[in-house]
């Protein structure tokens, strides 16, 4: 071929592909192996508000909130070196930044296109603001937290429930135990039946404890799966559906992970309901009021292989005496519910070998505080 | 050759517990000091040398492994007993890294039976 017939080929091919990405009803955006955007259907354009030539050359990480803005490049960097396909044809709800730092829900496939020994990949974007698919999926995930919440709230109800009764039965058992003592040392024609009696009433007293423990065995049988997981990856699975409607209500979200907290031996699930639970809360109390709206997720880790998360919010903060007793069980300020979440986070967290606390700073807002464990990273030997 | 009794030094926020396991302690013959609150053993200067210690876990503010933390630091190298309306295994691990010599489970049909356990251990 000559070159000026080479050169009209290209010319061809290059004005096919605008006119596909100015027609394709999806948003499309196709990026290089190092992550820079090579082009940008025009309904992206309107999508995510930048113009084809401003995000052009610069990392498609620019479209994505924090944490996965970070960790973008090594995204693609892991599938280039491994081939383990994440997203690659397979297709996933993930969430979108646009230009005036929004975010919003999105169904994200990647196609991939090798040109020589070079990667291109191409990402169709819907929007789900406003797409029944999303109500679907949130339904979804949302019922399956409730029916976590509700298998965890009757578990805490049998604990609560144990250790409610078990501190009188502590009293009567003891009393009884004392009272025995004391009537070996007395004589007189009634005291071996007083005797008798009391050694009754202390087994009866035991009996009643093994019930309680046979109960809050038998709800605690759902024993938690606990595996070395990825603390980033939890945060980001559980705030996909815990910031849903964060926007609406004018919130501005950030997360501050910190890279050194990276895996925790973790009940995926549970720890997930925690962080849905207190995300879910801030996001509450900041709808009610307030000119400044920011939610803060972050990491850190601690001495001792320990993991610190902090959901921290800008509400109106709490009251001490609040504070003091939030993580009791049935303790509420909210008109509707039974003042069972906190108390399950505690649960979930205490499971875990972890602390939950919170602090109202004097600025205003509120700062739940917890612990998990860390984990050893066993993958990193392979490596060397 | 009578001997002092050993102090028994409790620490639980439920009156009802407290009181009655001052009761059975007493009338096994152990003498008993009992603290409402972790604070309030804190603030005890005068802590005997011998004896030991009873603990609850669950308490509000400062729970029963932080006092135990708090009680180490100062160089109080009592033994110590935690006791709980639940004893879970994560409990258990975190006690015992603490150096607590056992994790009782409540109604506690035979405290006394354990705290002479701890002090026959003892030096």
């Amino acid at each position: 071929m000559s070159e000026t017939s080479i050169a009209l080929a290209l010319e061809a091919a290059e004005a096919r592909l605008r006119s596909i990405l100015q027609t394709v009803p999806d948003a499309m955006v196709i990026i290089d192996e190092q992550g820079r955007i090579e082009s940008l259907s025009t309904t992206a354009e309107r999508l995510f508000g930048y113009e084809a030539d401003e995000a052009c050359g610069r990392n498609v990480s620019l479209l994505m909130p924090s944490p996965y803005r970070e960790q973008h490049d090594a995204y693609i960097g892991r599938y280039l070196e491994t081939g383990e396909r994440r997203i690659i044809g397979i297709g996933r709800i993930v969430v979108g930044q646009r230009k005036d730092g929004t975010t919003f829900p999105m169904h994200l496939t990647v196609g991939e296109l090798r040109t020589g020994d070079r990667h291109h990949f191409t990402g169709f974007i819907r929007d789900l603001t406003d797409q029944q698919i999303t109500e679907d999926r949130l339904k979804e995930l949302q019922s399956e937290v409730t029916h976590m919440s509700r298998f965890t709230a009757l578990g805490e109800m049998a604990s609560t429930l144990a250790h409610e009764i078990n501190q009188p039965l502590t009293a009567i058992s003891n009393y009884l135990k004392g009272s025995r003592r004391l009537l070996e040392r007395m004589e007189g024609e009634n005291v071996e039946m007083l005797r008798d009696a009391v050694a009754k009433a202390a087994d009866q007293a035991l009996r009643a404890g093994q019930i309680i423990r046979r109960l809050r065995e038998f709800v605690a049988r759902g024993e938690s799966e606990r595996r070395i997981e990825s603390l980033p990856k939890l945060i980001e699975d559980a705030s996909t559906l815990a910031l849903v409607g964060a926007r609406e209500h004018g919130i501005l979200v950030t997360f501050r992970l910190d890279p050194a907290a990276d895996l925790v031996l973790a009940d995926r699930i549970q720890i997930q309901q925690v962080l849905v639970n207190l995300m879910r809360n801030a996001i509450e109390v900041m709808s009610e009021g307030g000119a400044v709206r920011r939610l803060d997720i972050a990491t850190s880790a601690g001495p001792d292989e320990q993991v610190e998360v902090t959901v921290a919010d800008t509400g109106a903060g709490l009251a001490p005496e609040v504070a003091k007793q939030l993580f009791q069980p049935f303790v509420t300020t909210k008109r509707k519910g039974m003042g069972l979440g906190l108390s399950i986070c505690r649960t979930i967290v205490e499971a875990h070998g972890g602390k939950i606390w919170v602090d109202s700073p004097p600025g205003g807002g509120t700062i739940f505080h917890f612990t998990l464990r860390a984990a050893a990273d066993d993958r990193e030997t392979d490596d060397a | 050759m009578s001997k002092a009794p050993d102090v028994i030094l409790l620490v639980d926020d439920d009156a009802a517990v407290r009181n009655a396991l001052k009761f059975s302690l007493e009338m096994e013959g152990f003498s008993v000091r009992l603290y409402p609150t972790p604070e309030d053993l804190l603030a005890e200067h005068d802590l005997p040398t011998a004896g030991c210690l009873v603990i609850d876990y669950r308490m509000p503010e400062i729970d029963g492994l932080e006092l135990v933390e708090r009680l180490r630091r100062r160089g109080v190298t009592l033994p110590v007993l935690l006791i709980s309306g639940r004893v879970t295994r994560s409990l258990r691990d975190r006690a015992f890294g603490l150096g607590i010599t056992d994790v009782l489970e409540k109604p506690l049909s035979d405290l006394a039976g354990s705290i002479r356990r701890v002090l026959d251990d003892g030096p």
